[in-house]
């Protein structure tokens, strides 16, 4: 019997094996980001979490970009606050 | 009353200069002393240590930091406390010191501490020289830590503070993947805090976890890490021994 299925995929292109190689660029490279959470949403790569600045958010957003081509990128990244409280808390 | 301001896992790198200084000006009409809970920097080199210091030095308010394991990615944590130190922190590892002003004595205590996870999930002092050398190195943390805690009890201060980047409980991770709890914090690090004494742990690293928390002693612990609370710093009222 011939076998008509397609050829299994690459499986260093399956979508999960890229986004942990991401995981670790992030994290080794000149952002030394350890703070982004990539969620497989579907098809889709989720990126959420709270990054030094608006250059970071951006950095990272376009190397995700690059790195899962072919896959929808969503971000939900924030920029952390800098504002001073208005107040303390009592520690009674 | 005692004022503590307290951040951590600031992150700065070289877009980062003057983000903070502002809101850190501010601090002399608000708070007693500036905690700093570790992972001031992005990979621990000298130039990076140089932008925080920049950003803290002269603030009007004694600063008190520990390292975090990004300050450490360099593999030059000395010049990076040098730096630090040369802008007026007090860099502790291991180490306590007493500040204050208008007669208050604040007492910090400091380690950057270390992984192994917490009570029935944690790692052991076992198996391959590694996985041994892991826990031990988190002891040693824990007991530098002890051992300035015990430092300052002798120092008949106000309050006493444990400050640490990795966390001493789980209460504050709350959020992160429970997967990564052994690599965010030590019970090792709570019990130091409950058998030295201390009236607040403050300690940064993890991001998605939450504020609050406490040790099984009925210590308070706050993680303060930036993304965490949000803001350049927050600051808790401790009514210090004397009321």
């Amino acid at each position: 019997m011939t076998d008509t299925s397609p050829p299994p995929p690459q499986a260093a292109g399956n979508l999960d094996y890229r986004v942990a190689h991401l995981a670790e660029h992030l994290a080794s490279g000149d952002l030394a980001e350890l703070g982004v959470r990539l969620e497989l949403r579907g098809d889709a790569v989720l990126l959420t979490g709270t990054v030094p600045s608006t250059q970071c958010r951006d950095d990272i957003l376009r190397m995700a970009r690059e790195e899962l081509a072919g896959h929808p990128v969503h971000s939900d990244l924030l920029v952390a606050g800098t504002s001073s409280p208005d107040h303390g808390e009592d520690l009674t | 009353m005692i004022r503590v301001a307290a951040v951590g896992d600031i992150h700065m790198g070289p877009e980062s200069q003057g983000t903070l200084r502002p809101s850190f000006e501010t601090l002399p009409g608000c708070a007693d002393v500036l905690l700093l809970a570790g992972d001031l920097t992005r990979h621990g080199t000298p130039e990076e240590a140089a932008i925080v210091a920049r950003e803290i030095k002269d603030l009007g308010v004694p600063v008190v930091a520990v390292l975090g394991n990004h300050d450490h990615h360099d593999e030059r944590p000395e010049e990076v406390t040098a730096i630090l130190r040369d802008a007026g922190a007090h860099v502790l590892e291991g180490q306590a010191v007493v500040v204050g002003a208008d007669g208050a004595r604040i007492g910090v205590a400091g380690t950057k501490g270390f992984g192994g996870g917490f009570v029935g999930r944690c790692a052991g002092e076992f198996g391959e020289p590694l996985m041994k050398e892991f826990v031990r190195y988190t002891r040693r943390c824990a007991d530098g830590l002890h051992g300035a805690l015990k430092n300052l009890d002798e120092r008949d201060c106000d309050v006493r503070i444990a400050l640490t980047h990795f966390s001493p409980v789980p209460d504050t991770l709350a959020g992160e993947p429970l997967e990564i709890y052994p690599f965010l914090g030590s019970y090792l690090l709570a019990e130091a805090i409950d058998t030295g004494g201390a009236d607040l742990a403050v300690h940064g690293h993890a991001h998605a976890g939450t504020e609050h928390g406490m040790t099984s002693g009925g210590v308070r612990v706050r993680n303060v890490a930036q993304p965490v609370i949000g803001q350049a710093f927050h600051v808790y009222h401790l009514p210090g021994r004397h009321g």
